[in-house]
């Protein structure tokens, strides 16, 4: 990519890096290696009720597969396709930062935060249809189907999960509403962007958690048929 | 500066990857494959992780320091369902 000079804002307080650090390559290996290990303890917190789910659904099978049925899966797989596009222009931006084209970071930080925003407005309609259709534990909870108590664990951990889930999105959300300002305030450089690439790499986290959330609330019951 | 360039060819390819995974995923489920639906849909979520991980969050061009945080991340995750397994897998109902 050609430096393109017009799209570089002026830096004010740009720096290359901090005191302590002994060059700007050694402060962004820390940076990353540092939102890797956040990272990896994010994988154990999903990852304990990936593992409570597994154990449930091996022992409520039937139960597990039907109430699945009942997801919506063009919402479901809609939304999939939304939250990789926001990961794509996420990925961009960062690249973008990178490359001190900070005119398009912003932009491509914006689409990013607009299409995490639809993604949310998408998972609330989803999430109303389960409470109208009483499929929410602790608010009316009705089944008709076979083995209620199965039922009813599906639905707590489809809640929690995709709960804990749209948590992370609401917080990623603000990270990059901070970062539309600092890139605005012109705190990052061709230099300095490291906070733009460490959220890009919570935003990717946050995405792949939502694919398997999607393979294992979504698709299970959809081959079932009657 | 130390972090690789990554074409942005690259990026789109995984990004066109990934909504072919996200149809196909789908797709497959209204097959009736018995168990193999599970597998099959764990696999592509897995391919679809890699595509995230390895090329928009840039594992792949990463250090090596950061490439032991990450494998040591999943390796207990892969403890933690292999040890569980072993009781729940092994229990006669």
């Amino acid at each position: 990519m050609a430096d393109n000079s017009s799209d570089v804002l002026p830096g004010r307080e740009a720096r290359a890096h901090l005191d302590h650090f002994a060059t700007a390559e050694q402060q962004r290996n820390t940076a990353m290696a540092g939102m890797w290990i956040f990272l990896v303890t994010e994988i154990m917190m999903f990852g304990g009720l990936f593992m409570a789910y597994a154990v449930y659904r091996l022992g409520h099978p039937q139960a597990f597969a039907s109430a699945s049925r009942d997801m919506n899966i063009v919402l479901g797989a809609v939304n999939t396709a939304i939250l990789i596009t926001s990961s794509f222009t996420m990925a961009l931006a960062a690249q973008a930062a990178e490359e001190g084209l900070l005119r398009p970071a912003k932009w491509l930080l914006a689409a990013t935060i607009l299409i995490g925003i639809v993604f949310l407005g998408i998972k609330f309609v989803e999430y109303y249809q389960h409470y109208r259709d009483h499929k929410a534990p602790g608010f009316g909870f009705q089944t008709n189907l076979p083995d209620p108590g199965g039922i009813q664990m599906f639905y707590i951990f489809y809640f929690a999960m995709t709960g804990l889930h749209a948590v992370h999105m609401i917080v990623g959300i603000g990270l990059l509403a901070a970062l539309l300002i600092m890139t605005e305030l012109g705190r990052f450089s061709r230099e300095y962007h490291s906070p733009v690439v460490i959220t890009g790499l919570y935003w990717g986290f946050v995405d792949i958690v939502w694919v398997f959330l999607f393979a294992i609330f979504y698709l299970p019951g959809l081959h079932l048929h009657g | 500066m130390a972090e690789p360039t990554v074409a942005r060819k690259i990026y789109l390819r995984a990004y066109a990857g990934l909504l072919s995974l996200t149809l196909l995923t789908t797709l497959l489920a209204f097959v009736n494959m018995g168990w193999f639906n599970t597998v099959a849909a764990l696999m592509i979520a897995v391919t679809q992780a890699l595509l995230i991980g390895g090329i928009f969050m840039h594992a792949l061009y990463e250090t090596a320091l950061v490439r032991v945080i990450l494998a040591g991340g999943v390796l207990w995750f892969l403890i933690l369902i292999t040890l569980t397994m072993t009781d729940y897998l092994t229990r006669s109902r």
